[in-house]
């Protein structure tokens, strides 16, 4: 229990030009954990979730992971020390089908050649894990509904061995039963010892699979809450900043 | 086979019946596959290897390369599994079912022909991506039933046909606490969602049946006590889910339905007196007596999650002291693991227990042996004939049954030596969304179960 935890963000703050979108924020996230972070519009969930996919280099504080100071110069940099992220526009190729989705890219080789059985083989497992109604690994993107796209975004998240799921926005536009899916995909990266960050605005969907909660308000740290503990009420009493933080 | 060792050596590596035919005489396989695009064969002396280069067959097969079947056993094998691609999908296009299946289109035409006119499926004509496609779903012609269980975390919803044979189903989790108005409207989304997916309108909806994790009055349909779902009390649940879908809806306690969902499909059948326990965030048991559910005058009959167990315990949610669930509820086997594990999920637990975590087996048995007694002295006053139990934590299997079956061994001495059966629950956690259905049913006079 004493092994340091998975993310480890220490005093993170980030500014583009005059506007401050983080303040010394605090973010921790251990593996087998779903940590959500909610927040009003421009309060700078993004900018965090951008800051772990090394899109964007914090001006100030620390990263570490399993314990070790990293430094995500880059998307690639995070990619190989085990962070995939899924932005909101899913980044998905209409035209190719789910298994070339799946691997753009990162696609495997054998003999200089594409190893298309081994990326459909390995694409069917990776959907089987998340338990994903798609017909085919070669039903092409553009046939797919929102909820189905999400979870191909998803499954190639665990391309490369994982170790932290970055996703933002993952239930935004779906339907119900769309989202339902979506939640128990996320449920599913949890059992599969994953740490995951799970973006979002619907309180009701964060509270449904998450262990932590953590509100930012402003770009600052307003609040961590247990999710089975602490109501609803507490919850956007930190969103709105009728309270503020408490630690 | 008695025809002396295979020529040709299989090992989880699919080629196409006819190509393999070439090579072996009489060789048969017992699923047919699509041909494998492309395939490199090599002699070597007395052996034919034959490698694919084509992925994503191998799971097909699994298991059964070379064992040579009849015609018969192929035919069915394959309609077999392009029935289980459709309850899958619940609705799905032909093209669509040759790809899930690995069958051809050509053979998938021929299974839903066959299918179709024996009245299994149904098909009508759709589009997919501009293109006219074959829709098939499970047959349904004479109207839906709805099944609901809303938990303590999770909803889950099947649509049934009124053979109760469940088209398509879905599980949404949900926050702790949730509230009546955004659950009951996301079910009710979900259930126009699912029915238009089977190409249905909400209008051939004969009735829905809801399960709650509370007691529910016989006659008022609503939950009376404040405490144990927050917001839910002195709602008419069915009248407001009525109004939605403009469908009759029956509402009853989960453990009530599980009761009734085991006794109709699964492993009470045929059974008249049955004690159901429901052991999962909360505790409760339902009673059959004589083929009927017995609810009591205010719907908390069989509430054993609220029995005094000890009377210095701590206060309940239901108000009362050192109740059965302070004990052995969600919360209490978080809490007792919480300093040597961390904070853990119920699913943890009982995952963590099953995969042999000793200090959750424990918690797990302890809790069996703690719901034993209160089963032991529930099935003293009334005499059922089997006790099932389902609910989460029997998922756990022997480590939380063995200690219920000891408890009602130890108890249940005077019913002169042959001892009440503990039984497992045969439809886990889809017990109380079957007794949903067949609540749905009975709401609208359908002949009961057809198994």
């Amino acid at each position: 229990m004493n092994a340091p935890p998975l993310l480890r963000m220490h005093h993170i703050s980030k500014s583009f030009g005059a506007v401050r979108a983080l303040v010394d924020v605090d973010f921790e996230v251990k593996h087998h954990e779903i940590v959500a972070l909610v927040g009003d519009n421009a309060a700078g969930k993004s900018t965090l979730a951008r800051v772990i996919a090394g899109v964007h280099q914090p001006d100030a504080g620390t990263i570490s992971l399993n314990g070790e100071r990293v430094t995500l110069a880059g998307t690639a940099v995070a990619q190989t020390r085990g962070i995939a992220t899924v932005f909101q526009g899913l980044a998905l190729a209409e035209n190719l089908d789910v298994t070339a989705n799946i691997f753009l890219g990162r696609e495997l080789r054998e003999h200089g050649l594409l190893a298309e059985e081994r990326m459909e083989t390995l694409a069917r497992d990776y959907l089987e894990r998340l338990n994903a109604r798609i017909a085919s690994p070669r039903t092409p993107v553009s046939h797919l509904s929102a909820g189905q796209r999400q979870c191909v975004a998803i499954a190639r998240t665990l391309v490369g061995d994982p170790q932290l799921i970055v996703l933002d926005e993952p239930t935004a536009s779906l339907s119900v039963a769309q989202t339902a899916e979506v939640l128990t995909h996320i449920q599913s990266l949890r059992s599969l010892g994953l740490g995951v960050v799970f973006i979002s605005h619907s309180l009701t969907d964060v509270r449904a699979v998450a262990d932590r909660i953590d509100v930012l308000r402003h770009g600052r740290l307003n609040g961590s809450f247990r999710a089975p503990h602490d109501a609803y009420e507490e919850i956007i009493a930190a969103i709105t900043g009728a309270t503020t933080l408490r630690r | 086979m008695g025809h002396g060792p295979p020529l040709l050596a299989l090992h989880r590596y699919p080629g196409l019946q006819r190509d393999v035919a070439a090579f072996v005489p009489n060789f048969r396989h017992p699923v047919e596959l699509k041909p494998l695009r492309r395939f490199r064969c090599i002699r070597f002396l007395n052996t034919v290897l034959v490698a694919p280069s084509e992925a994503g067959y191998s799971h097909a097969v699994a298991g059964h390369v070379l064992s040579s079947g009849s015609q018969s056993a192929l035919r069915e094998a394959n309609s077999a599994r392009l029935l289980a691609a459709v309850r899958r999908f619940g609705g799905i296009t032909q093209v669509e079912l040759a790809d899930a299946t690995g069958l051809s289109p050509a053979t998938v035409s021929t299974i839903v022909k066959q299918l179709l006119v024996a009245g299994i499926v149904e098909t009508r004509t759709t589009t997919r991506s501009g293109r006219r496609a074959q829709f098939v779903t499970l047959a349904h012609k004479s109207g839906l039933l709805i099944g609901v269980h809303i938990g303590s975390r999770a909803l889950r919803l099947a649509v049934a046909d009124s053979r109760f044979e469940v088209l398509t189903s879905r599980t949404l989790p949900l926050p702790p606490d949730h509230r009546l108005d955004t659950t009951l409207d996301r079910a009710a989304l979900l259930t126009m969602e699912l029915v238009d997916g089977l190409g249905s309108t909400t209008s051939e909806i004969l009735g829905m049946g809801i399960g709650l994790p509370a007691p529910v009055h016989p006659t008022r349909g609503m939950i009376l006590d404040q405490g144990l779902m927050k917001g839910w009390a002195d709602v008419p649940i069915a009248d407001v889910m009525s109004s939605r879908l403009n469908t009759p809806v029956a509402v009853d306690n989960d453990a009530n339905l599980s009761a009734l969902g085991e006794a109709r499909f699964g492993a009470a059948r045929g059974i008249l007196d049955v004690l159901y326990v429901h052991a999962s965030y909360g505790t409760g048991a339902g009673l059959m007596i004589g083929g009927e559910i017995y609810r009591g005058t205010r719907g908390t009959a069989g509430e054993i999650g609220h029995t005094l167990v000890d009377p210095q315990g701590p206060i309940c949610r239901c108000g009362s002291r050192g109740c059965l669930d302070t004990l052995v509820g969600a919360q209490a086997l978080i809490d007792s693991l919480r300093i040597s594990r961390g904070p853990l999920s119920l699913g943890d637990v009982l995952e963590l227990a099953s995969s042999g975590d000793p200090g959750c087996r424990q918690v797990v048995s302890d809790a069996g042996a703690v719901i034993g007694v209160a089963v032991a002295n529930l099935a003293m006053a009334f005499d059922p004939q089997i006790v099932i139990v389902g609910g989460e934590l029997a998922q756990t299997e022997s480590i939380f049954l063995e200690p219920i079956r000891a408890a009602v061994d130890r108890r249940v001495l005077i019913s002169g030596g042959s001892g009440l059966e503990v039984r497992q629950g045969e439809l886990g956690a889809l017990a109380p969304v079957q007794g949903a259905l067949a609540m749905a049913a009975d709401l609208t006079h359908i002949p009961g179960g057809r198994r």
